[in-house]
């Protein structure tokens, strides 16, 4: 039999895939991430009651609504293979940085499609206009990869520890709040209608490098002790 | 990759108090098969993970050589193929699916009609398309099998390889074993089964 070694981007694509296939089968991450987001929504549309919110508390809970969205669906990637027995498997055949940039780039993918779901929805119920898409859609981008990176690595930790849910946003929030923070501050410049200060993009950006290649060293050491 | 040679030196666990085995030494050659028997919680499956670096010794170490040349221990899992009660596929998937998708995770590209070849080997032609989880016991186990004949690694790990299999099926495992033999594949088996043990040239007993 004539086998050839597959390149690296390869094996990490099959990671995701997998979890793409599992995800549409079960749909149990993407319902959970997006009736959690439709109820929060729906809920702070109702509190308002068309009232209109400045653009410093729409941002924030615009994130708070991402975030607490990622807790409720993203530790699925390591917790549901525990659940079902398959972490072995996957920790006896597939090589660990390959499973972390899968999982990564999977949870970053299903964190993205939600926030392309959940900001039109946002727009409509809150009765908001975002005039800088462009810019908005580039934070967007950078703080889901941000969430996405560091959950990945927290959900690993929670399902190895055997703490799942509780532990999971505990650990996630402190390592996540200076992306949050700054996040924030430029998604309200935006809503204002401001173009966030170069260094704002820089700094999210830098923060997302840091993390993932903080994460994926210490990911190794999870994964293999 | 094969002609691997695995090497026991002084190798010993324990969980708290409980010692499961202790200071076995052996040397496993290319070609050779090994049988680990003993009791149910005697630790036979511990040791096979324990060669395999799933479980860290609490003494001594296990070795691995290739012409020559010790295998460093972060690249030693693409030598090993681990069949186990533990090996858990993704009901969510088909056989066909499980199987694609672990030989890419270990980083080796097979054709459709090579993995088919592989599901064939192991009786579970026309089944391949269903999801897992309409599959019986017997026929995960049979596509374990398969994950191994697809992967072909130089060491061979069976923990109790012959359970849920029919008599077809315990057949099927001599003859894989015989034919990983021939090709200079080194076979461990964990088993309590006396037919499964006298595939083996040699035994490690557990007490």
């Amino acid at each position: 039999m004539q086998d050839k070694k597959l390149p690296w981007y390869s094996v990490v694509w099959a990671i995701v895939r997998k979890d793409a296939l599992c995800e549409l089968r079960s749909k149990y991450a993407f319902s959970a991430l997006t009736m959690f987001a439709l109820i929060t929504l729906a809920s702070i549309s109702m509190s308002l009651a068309g009232a209109t919110i400045s653009s410093a508390l729409a941002a924030a809970l615009f994130w708070i609504i991402l975030f607490f969205c990622a807790m409720a669906g993203l530790s699925r990637v390591f917790v549901q293979e525990q659940e079902a027995g398959t972490l072995f498997t996957l920790r006896l055949y597939a090589n660990g940085q390959a499973v972390y940039w899968g999982k990564t780039l999977f949870n970053s993918l299903l964190l993205i499609a939600l926030t392309v779901l959940v900001i039109p929805l946002f727009v409509i119920l809150l009765n908001f206009t975002i005039p800088l898409w462009l810019e908005l859609s580039v934070l967007l981008v950078l703080g889901d990869i941000g969430i996405a990176t560091v959950s990945t690595l927290t959900a690993l930790m929670v399902c190895r520890t055997g703490g799942k849910g509780a532990l999971f946003t505990v650990i996630t929030f402190p390592l996540l709040l200076p992306q949050f923070l700054m996040v924030i501050a430029s998604t309200t410049r935006v809503f204002d209608g401001i173009l966030p200060e170069v260094q704002d993009f820089v700094f999210m950006a830098g923060y997302d490098m840091t993390v993932l290649i903080a994460t994926s060293i210490l990911f190794d050491y999870l994964w293999y002790d | 990759m094969q002609g691997i040679i695995v090497e026991l030196v002084n190798v010993s666990k324990k969980y708290g108090r409980r010692q499961l085995f202790v200071t076995i030494n052996r040397q496993i050659c290319p070609g050779e098969c090994i049988a680990v028997t003993g009791s149910n919680g005697s630790g036979k499956s511990t040791l096979l993970k324990v060669i395999a670096g799933l479980i860290r010794p609490s003494s001594g170490t296990v070795k691995v050589h290739h012409n020559g040349h010790e295998v460093v221990a972060d690249k030693r899992m693409p030598c090993f193929g681990l069949i186990s009660p533990e090996l858990i596929f993704y009901n969510a998937m088909t056989g066909y699916e499980n199987l694609h998708f672990l030989v890419r995770a270990r980083g080796v590209g097979l054709s459709d009609e090579q993995l088919m070849h592989c599901l064939e080997s192991v009786g579970l032609t026309g089944r391949q398309h269903e999801l897992l989880s309409t599959y019986s016991t017997g026929m995960r186990q049979r596509l374990k099998f398969a994950l191994l004949v697809a992967l072909r690694p130089p060491i061979w790990l069976l923990d109790e390889p012959s359970s849920n299999l029919d008599e077809e099926g315990k057949k099927l495992v001599k003859r894989l074993v015989d034919d990983a033999l021939a090709q200079q594949a080194t076979v461990i088996i964990a088993t309590n089964d006396p037919e499964e043990a006298n595939y083996a040239g040699q035994k490690i007993a557990l007490v």
